[in-house]
């Protein structure tokens, strides 16, 4: 292991040890922005590390995609405005917990849960990048299909309220990414002309509306209510017992979200649903999800940032882009003259051994970040409801124009957070309908696409072991509630 | 950082509407229809990398994304022809407006500079029974040949079209979205062809996953010297991903060769040619106004030829 020994020596270089250090904090501050995710951040600091070496310049792009990815979580738990998509699942448990003063509990096991996510998933992209990277050619259409399928079955179990309701909200999602171009037919559909519909809805304005619009909303009818008292626990961190009981649910994830990052195209969003879901699934207590469960944290944040090893493993070792940011990296690769693919580990094992090392001290520095802002950031949640509420109001506005530069985003945003509200009030909770749009241009997509290879003929199906495998999962799933009825 | 950015972007929306007494009198904006992350952004930012510093004033990439380009143009027709606004463009507008989308014609479009010209380059798995193009033409006459594409109506879609069109052989067609999607589903043995960019193919070929068939463009490639171009195999069919710059026409001709110049310095820097040799391009991708303006209407005219052939625009 010289080169990793050298990769070491290297990193232990005061100028680019300031490089993670302030890519990690650069990453924490853009994750937590509504609206600004570590993929726009990473492009946008693409031209300055240019004027870099290699190696801080990818030790700098790592690591504010390892933190920009944490980052996203605490705002998600404090006003349940997701920083960005994959932090959305976050916000379904974190932000009853700050609601009920446990701000700082839930930041910390957020902080915890991140980081050994990504610290796990760094360990295996050491060990078994170029390996397990074929694991990517093995997922066709029909096998996206499959997982895409499985995901839908959890859509009856995943939110707080009544089952009949999920279903009508995960509908309600499919039909929203039903909106634009349709991918194999070319067809536009539901776009009524506008342009910026051609590519389907932006999933930023709706989660920043469904989640942020909608709960300023539901707090400025409450106003008039009489103020609660302060309450400090809410800057109190978790206690050891509160780790112990998520062990189980990190260790899960972290191997869940890892999978599901190797995979092209699908990032840590997806990767934090399923985790967010197993979570719950093996819960003994599944009823308390919603509502302010810690392993409902724990759960998609270890996988969200497992998640980005994952991603890096394709990305590096096949040179297809497991995510939209390391998409990024690997322009920043390119941008420095080399080429991302099976020779980057014969050719620059130095270069690839402080990118791992660089995520790995990122992830091991926003977990202090995080801890230690943990109290600090706890505090919002006691910042009056008159000040804090239209404070995200206007940032959600920026947020989800800087996506695009795009005034429509803004409406769709805005659309989202009243038909949020008023769906809220009827007891439609928001989980069913992100997943129904995270899932659903995916399943109606694969589908097609599958039909197409198989010449129209659905029996193409049965000989796809894979997918096979996560039908039968989709069906135990399906039933895992009735059988417990009986059993019950 | 990010910060900056929106700020950049709100101030641009509000626009500066002084009168300018120089040339360029405020930040130039770089519009592209791709989000950040795709090569259209990741080549722009390469160029502004060089190009900056061409200007006293700055320069920031603008993506407008949607409708395949038509937002983009949108935006820049709404925007004044003064120089200040810079518009990137790929095969996929030329086609747009080919099918009459947009508020653009072909003749609003005077090219500045050319970035970056990567061929279509068809590739099959090493380990298929298919050594020459004529193998997989023949395998069209039995059955469709599965060809993997981004898009319906995009550029590799349109080549392979034209393609089997030119061989009297058939085409099934399954779009993916993106290049890295293609590439998994060939390697995975889920479709027989793709026209894919050398970059995205490149390294599967040194490996021998991939074998190239033929490079559709007038040259060969140096990086693949071996394989033949289309033209030398009998079928008049050129396609490329083509990303260049253009302002609208009514902008001053001073102007546009002050833009030139500084484009050019930034396509020329070290930084920039190194982004070309990481995609597997050489400097030739390359090109100044005159070279691309004239190529912006010949692949035009070839568009709106495929488009009627494929019966994708209305005669």
């Amino acid at each position: 292991m010289p080169d990793i020994a050298i990769a070491f020596a290297l990193l232990s270089d005061p100028w680019i040890v300031s490089w993670i250090v302030f890519g990690t904090l650069g990453g924490v501050v853009v994750g937590a922005l509504p609206g600004l995710s570590s993929s726009m951040a990473v492009a946008l600091l693409l031209p300055f590390s240019l004027y870099l070496e290699p190696i801080p310049a990818m030790a700098l792009l790592s690591a504010l995609y390892c933190a920009g990815t944490f980052g996203g979580s605490i705002t998600a738990i404090l006003i349940n405005a997701p920083g960005a998509p994959p932090a959305a699942a976050t916000a379904f448990d974190g932000y009853p917990m700050a609601v009920t003063g446990q701000a700082g509990r839930a930041l910390g096991i957020a902080a915890v849960a991140s980081s050994c996510g990504g610290i796990f998933s760094v360990v295996v992209l050491v060990v078994a990048a170029p390996l397990l990277a074929s694991v990517a050619y093995g997922f066709g259409p029909p096998e996206y299909f499959a997982l895409a399928l499985f995901g839908l079955s959890m859509l009856s179990a995943i939110g707080g309220s009544s089952p009949l309701k999920n279903l009508i909200g995960g509908w309600l999602g499919l039909l929203i990414a039903t909106i634009g171009i349709d991918l194999t037919t070319g067809v536009e559909r539901f776009t009524f002309g506008v342009a910026e519909l051609y590519d389907g809805v932006d999933f930023v304005p709706v989660l920043i509306g469904l989640f942020a619009i909608t709960e300023a909303l539901n707090q400025a009818g409450k106003l008039a209510a009489p103020l609660e008292t302060i309450r400090l626990s809410a800057t109190r961190l978790p206690t050891l017992d509160d780790f112990k009981r998520v062990r189980a649910t990190i260790l899960r994830s972290s191997v869940i979200g890892t999978f599901i990052g190797i995979l092209p195209a699908e990032g840590s969003t997806m990767a934090a649903m399923v985790g967010y879901n197993e979570a719950k699934r093996w819960s003994k207590e599944p009823e308390r999800f919603g509502h302010g469960a810690i392993e409902g944290v724990a759960g998609p944040e270890a996988a969200n940032n497992a998640a980005t090893g994952g991603a890096m493993v394709p990305t590096l070792a096949l040179g297809i882009p497991g995510s939209a940011t390391a998409a990024v990296i690997m322009g920043g690769l390119q941008v420095h003259g080399l080429r991302p693919g099976p020779f980057l580990f014969e050719e620059q094992p130095t270069l690839l051994y402080a990118i791992f090392l660089s995520m790995l001290v990122a992830n091991v520095l926003f977990l202090f970040v995080g801890l230690a802002g943990a109290k600090v950031f706890a505090r919002i949640s006691l910042v009056p409801k008159a000040l804090l509420w239209p404070t995200v109001f206007v940032l959600s506005v920026i947020g989800a124009y800087g996506v695009n530069g795009s005034m429509v985003d803004v409406w769709i945003m805005l659309l989202a957070g009243l038909v949020g509200f008023v769906l809220k009030r009827n007891g439609f909770g928001p989980a069913p309908i992100i997943m129904g749009i995270v899932l659903g241009g995916l399943v109606e997509r694969s589908l097609a696409q599958s039909m197409i290879l198989f010449d129209q003929r659905w029996t193409g199906f049965l000989g796809r072991p894979v997918a096979l495998g996560f039908f039968a999962l989709a069906l135990v799933s399906l039933a895992a509630p009735l059988l417990r009825r009986t059993r019950g | 950082m990010s910060g900056s950015w929106v700020m950049a972007a709100v101030l641009s929306q509000l626009g500066c509407q002084s009168e300018p007494e120089g040339f360029p009198s405020r930040p130039i904006d770089v519009i592209t229809h791709a989000s950040p992350g795709g090569g259209t952004d990741a080549t722009a930012r390469a160029m502004l990398a060089g190009a900056r510093d061409a200007f006293e004033v700055g320069m920031a990439v603008v993506p407008k994304v949607g409708g395949g380009g038509l937002v983009a143009m949108s935006y820049v027709d709404g925007r004044a022809r003064d120089g200040h606004t810079i518009m990137g463009i790929t095969p996929t507008h030329l086609f747009a407006i080919a099918r009459g989308q947009g508020p653009l014609t072909i003749e609003d479009l005077v090219g500045v500079a050319r970035a970056t010209d990567d061929p279509i380059v068809v590739m099959v798995r090493a380990d298929s029974d298919f050594d020459t193009l004529e193998d997989l033409v023949a395998l069209g006459k039995q059955r469709p040949i599965k060809w993997g594409t981004t898009q319906i109506g995009s550029v590799d879609h349109v080549a392979g079209a034209m393609l089997a069109k030119a061989a009297e052989t058939s085409l099934s067609v399954v779009p993916f979205g993106g290049g890295g999607e293609i590439v998994t589903n060939l390697m995975g043995g889920n479709i027989d062809a793709a026209g894919l960019n050398l970059t995205e193919g490149l390294d599967s070929i040194v490996r021998g996953s991939f074998r190239a068939l033929a490079v559709m463009a007038s040259r060969r490639m140096d990086a693949i010297p071996e394989v033949p171009t289309t033209l030398e195999l009998g079928y008049d069919v050129e396609f490329a991903t083509v990303r260049g710059y253009v302002v609208l026409s009514g902008t001053p001709e001073d102007r546009l060769r002050v833009l030139e110049a500084g484009l050019m310095k930034g396509l020329s820097s070290p930084s920039f040619q190194s982004y070309l040799e990481g995609a597997g391009l050489d400097r030739q991708s390359v090109a100044a106004a005159s070279e691309w303006d004239a190529q912006i209407d010949r692949m035009y005219e070839r568009a709106h030829a495929a488009m009627l052939e494929l019966g994708m625009v209305e005669p």
